[in-house]
C-alpha cells in the first residue's frame, strides 16, 4: 500500500468522525445557536478533510486541483451561510436566548 | 343535406392526408429506420447528423428546435404576465442587505458563479447542461445581488431595462438563426452545418451553441425580471 493512500484514508476517516460529532451536537445541544455551531462543523471541517483526502487519493494534477477548488468553495461558503442564518435569527427575534445573563451581540449590533 | 356533404368532404380530406403522411413516412428512404423506433435512430445517427456529443441537446436544439422555441415563448409569456400583474413601475426597492461578512464573501464568490454559468451555457453541446440550466445560474447572480446587497444595488448594476434588452436579444438570436436556416439549408430552424467544426471541440455542432447562448440570455434575464417583480417592500431595513 502506497503512502499517499494511507494518508488519504486517514484524512477521510477523520472527516467522517467530525460528521458523527456534528450529528451528536445537533441531537444533544439545547438551543438554536449552539445547534447552528454544531451544524457548521460538517461542511467546514468534515467536507474539507474529505476533499483533501480525495485529492491525495487520485493524485493527478488537474483532478486534484478540481477537488481542492470544491473544498475551497466549501471553506468559503459554509461559515458565511451559518453566520447569515444566526444573525438573521437573532435580529428577526426568531430565537432569543432569554435565559442567558450576558448578551454581547446586542451591544455589538449597532457598530456594523 | 349540404351540411352532411361538408362533413363527408372534411372527413375524406382528413383521412386522405393522414394516409399520405403515414405512407410518405414509410416511403421516404431517408427515414427508413424510424418504424423500428425513433430513439434508435437518434442514438445511431444523432452525432453524425448534428455534430453534438450531448444527444439531449441535439434533440432539443436540432430535431425539436421548434418545440424549444415554443418553450422560450412560454417563459416570455410568463414574464410578461407577472410584470403586468405585479408592476411596481420598475422603481428600486431600497434595503440594506445582509451583514458585512456576507457581502465581502459573496463579492469574492460571485465572479466564479458567473464563470460557471458561462461555462455551462457554452459547453451545452459537449457536457450536461445547456441554455436553460446556465440561464438559471445567471438569474441566481441577480437574486444574490438583490438579497445580499439590497435591491437598489441590483437596480443600479442590472437595471430592468438592461434585463429586458438581454431577454429580447436572446429571443432575436433564436429566431434569426431559424430564419437563416431557411436561407442556407432550406428549413426553418435547420442546423447550419457549414458553421460546424470537428465533433467534440468547442466550436462545433453548427448553430447549436448560438441557440444555447440565446436561450441562456433569455432564461437568465427572464427569471431575474420575475424575481425583481416579486420582491415586495416588506423587507425590513436592517437585518
Amino acid at each position: 500500500m502506497k503512502i499517499n493512500i494511507i494518508i488519504a484514508y486517514f484524512l477521510m476517516s477523520t472527516g467522517a468522525i467530525f460528521a458523527v460529532i456534528t450529528v451528536l451536537g445537533l441531537l444533544r445541544f439545547p438551543d438554536v445557536y449552539t445547534r447552528i455551531h454544531a451544524g457548521a462543523v460538517v461542511l467546514t471541517i468534515s467536507a474539507v478533510l474529505v476533499t483533501l483526502g480525495t485529492a491525495i487519493y487520485v493524485w493527478e494534477f488537474f483532478l486534484s486541483m478540481k477537488v481542492l477548488l470544491i473544498g475551497a468553495f466549501f471553506l468559503f461558503s459554509n461559515p458565511m451561510a451559518t453566520h447569515a442564518i444566526a444573525r438573521a435569527s437573532y435580529s428577526r427575534e426568531i430565537a432569543l436566548p432569554n435565559e442567558y445573563k450576558i448578551d454581547e451581540y446586542f451591544s455589538y449590533l449597532g457598530r456594523d | 343535406m349540404k351540411k352532411k356533404l361538408t362533413h363527408i368532404a372534411v372527413i375524406t380530406i382528413l383521412a386522405v392526408s393522414g394516409a399520405a403522411v403515414f405512407f410518405n413516412l414509410k416511403v421516404m428512404s431517408l427515414y427508413k429506420d424510424i418504424p423500428r423506433g425513433i430513439s434508435r435512430y437518434f442514438i445511431s445517427f444523432g452525432l453524425q447528423d448534428t455534430g453534438s456529443l450531448n444527444l439531449v441537446t441535439a434533440i432539443l436544439y436540432d430535431y425539436r428546435a421548434f418545440d424549444s422555441l415554443g418553450e422560450s415563448t412560454v417563459i416570455f409569456g410568463a414574464v410578461s404576465g407577472i410584470v403586468l400583474i405585479l408592476s411596481r413601475k420598475m422603481l428600486p426597492v431600497s434595503s440594506h442587505g445582509l451583514s458585512f461578512i456576507v457581502k465581502r464573501t459573496l463579492g469574492i464568490m460571485t465572479p466564479f458563479i458567473a464563470l460557471f454559468s458561462i461555462y455551462v451555457i457554452t459547453h451545452g453541446h459537449l457536457s450536461p447542461g445547456g441554455g436553460f440550466q446556465g440561464g438559471v445560474i445567471l438569474a441566481a447572480i441577480s437574486i444574490i445581488f438583490s438579497i445580499v446587497y439590497g435591491s437598489a444595488f441590483d437596480y443600479k448594476r442590472y437595471s430592468p431595462q438592461m434585463k429586458t434588452t438581454m431577454e429580447t436579444t436572446g429571443a432575436l438570436m433564436f429566431i434569426s438563426i431559424g430564419v437563416l436556416g431557411i436561407f442556407f439549408e432550406g428549413f426553418f430552424l435547420d442546423n447550419l452545418n457549414f458553421l460546424g467544426g470537428k465533433a467534440g471541440t468547442l466550436i462545433s455542432a453548427g448553430s447549436i451553441p448560438i441557440i444555447n447562448i440565446g436561450i441562456g440570455l433569455k432564461v437568465g434575464a427572464g427569471l431575474a425580471i420575475i424575481f425583481y417583480s416579486m420582491i415586495q417592500k416588506t423587507f425590513r431595513e436592517e437585518l
